[in-house]
């Protein structure tokens, strides 16, 4: 094994700079896999998992609209929310284009339930009209984003209602951490289709991590502050419609 | 080696064949360009608008979704070069050719999706070691450890591209040339429940309300230096945001009202256009499928 010249090692670093560069933008795009990334075996796993999630969502959504036909507007105009945050560019310091994953803010206002069900239709549509994400990978990201990282938002959120923590600091660190977890759980699905020949799962798993980190924990933060400032305003302005939704208690 | 090449060569040449009869009969014509750029908001209308302009709108929806269905599993569960670059040439020339979609519009289609799939295909191709090894195809010094292509990392990322990149033109030959309530009605032929098709119907036209309320919003806000710097824009990216959900929740409302008032029971119907199967067009996605199939069973096992 040869050494490499000086001119070789800038080059080397050259490329990864632009590899950086070039992979920031769509990488953080969502954390979506691919359409066919992939194999078969893993996609089918990933619909069985995510399965009894999203038909248990589906009976609760049914149930609620079956008591009132009005929700059901409301649950489509929740969806509709869901994919124009999670599709629209968010204000970020390097200038690439980023985006929240909207789902920890879903399952604050509308329960985890609901948003699984919402998110398998969000991310059809991104797959169809966006080419985030795709059909085959439609449950491995189903999973990451529309169950794993909304219920421990959700679960997050109602234990600091119950010791009363601060409602800003919960929402914070439950959208903050339903972002990483989604993240984690991401990296975690692309390092079993894909372990490192040296090293095996764990291996993998630290480099899909370390790729994703530099852009995905910033944007988590970010994506904290947003949802407190959203809910902020939706608890100054619209009170009642948030009542309806069952967000803050009915008053006696 | 070299004969499981020839395999792919048809389609490669029904493919720059069709683009050569393609420029001839467009010849003369300006190249107009409409505007659509990769801007978010509004690249979900640029799909759709491709969708109803395309050539092949006339087609049965139904054939066309279980035809880019099939060739999309295909690809993934046969996990061949070879295959997938016949579904790359036969797609594209479905889309592009037969489609008429300017091949500037498709490539722009494409480039956000293989950006991600080189940048993460990258991941998969190198492994890092604190060792170097022998019997590999790279082993770069960096630093203080070694950057290492092996033989199998380097198989295993050009059958991901292959894969990636064929599952994503068939993809697009369904999206790009059928519009989405025809999608939604095959759906519901295929017995999907039928909540799950209103909801889909219904949060596909907020979508189209929301993003358009959302840019008009935005624009307000930047005219007004909303976005002047870091600490503001949050602040209006994060007020536009909740002022979307007030509006949009209201809006829903009057939605339902007038739903309602309409005699809605449940059910959104929607006068469809019939579109015949063609005996000619079974005939050829036969004629396609069979081929892969057959280049399959030949180039296995090599």
């Amino acid at each position: 094994m040869s050494k490499l010249s000086k001119k070789q090692k800038w080059l080397v670093a050259g490329l990864l700079a632009v590899a950086l560069c070039f992979g920031i933008s769509p990488v953080t795009g969502a954390m979506h896999i691919m359409e066919g990334y992939l194999p078969m075996g893993f996609c089918i796993l990933w619909y069985v998992i995510s399965i009894p999630f999203v038909v248990w969502g589906f009976i609760q959504l049914k149930k609620s609209i079956d008591a009132n036909r009005r929700n059901m507007a409301i649950i489509a105009m929740c969806g509709a929310f869901i994919f124009i945050i999670s599709s629209l560019k968010i204000p970020s310091v390097t200038g690439s284009c980023s985006h929240m994953t909207g789902t920890g803010l879903g399952a604050l206002l509308f329960g985890p339930a609901a948003v699984s069900v919402l998110s398998v239709i969000v991310l059809l549509f991104q797959a169809i009209l966006l080419a985030h994400g795709g059909l085959t990978t439609l449950g491995a990201n189903t999973f990451s984003m529309g169950i794993a990282g909304p219920f421990l938002s959700f679960g997050i959120y109602m234990l600091g209602k119950k010791f009363n923590f601060n409602k800003k600091v919960t929402v914070f660190v439950a959208c903050f951490l339903g972002d990483l977890f989604t993240y984690c759980v991401t990296a975690l699905q692309l390092a079993l289709a894909y372990p490192s020949e040296l090293g095996g799962y764990s291996a993998s798993f630290v480099k899909f991590l370390g790729v994703f980190a530099p852009t995905q924990i910033p944007l988590a933060i970010i994506e904290g502050i947003l949802s407190v400032i959203v809910i902020i305003a939706l608890e100054s302005y619209a009170k009642p419609e948030m009542r309806s939704l069952g967000f803050i208690e009915q008053e006696a | 080696m070299v004969i499981h090449w020839l395999w792919v060569l048809p389609f490669v040449l029904l493919l720059i064949g069709g683009l050569i009869y393609k420029a001839y009969r467009h010849r003369g014509e300006h190249h107009h360009h409409h505007g659509f750029g990769h801007k978010h908001g509004e690249a979900t209308i640029a799909v759709d608008t491709y969708a109803y302009h395309s050539g092949i709108a006339h087609w049965n929806p139904a054939f066309k979704v279980v035809l880019s269905i099939v060739l999309l599993l295909f690809c993934v569960i046969s996990d061949s070069v070879e295959v997938s670059l016949i579904i790359i040439c036969f797609t594209t020339f479905v889309t592009v050719v037969l489609g008429d979609l300017s091949f500037h519009h498709y490539f722009e289609m494409l480039t956000i999706p293989l950006v991600f799939l080189i940048v993460g295909s990258v991941i998969i191709l190198i492994n890092f070691s604190w060792t170097p090894m022998t019997n590999v195809i790279l082993c770069l010094p960096v630093f203080n450890f070694f950057v290492i292509i092996t033989h199998d990392s380097l198989y295993v990322t050009v059958h991901l591209w292959a894969r990636a990149f064929g599952a994503l033109s068939a993809m697009y030959m369904m999206s790009l040339s059928t519009m989405s309530n025809e999608i939604f009605s095959v759906l519901r032929k295929a017995h999907v429940p039928a909540l799950l098709i209103e909801l889909m119907n219904m949060i596909y036209r907020n979508i189209f309300i929301m993003a358009d309320t959302q840019n008009r919003m935005r624009n307000a806000a930047e005219s007004r230096l909303g976005y002047v710097d870091y600490r503001t824009s949050l602040k209006s990216f994060g007020s536009t945001i909740s002022n979307l959900f007030i509006v949009s929740l209201k809006r829903s409302g009057h939605l339902f009202d007038a739903m309602e008032a309409r005699c809605y029971d449940g059910e959104l119907l929607f006068l469809e256009t019939e579109k015949p199967l063609n005996a000619k067009l079974i005939l050829m996605a036969l004629g396609v499928v069979a081929y892969c199939v057959l280049v399959w069973v030949m180039t296995r096992g090599v």
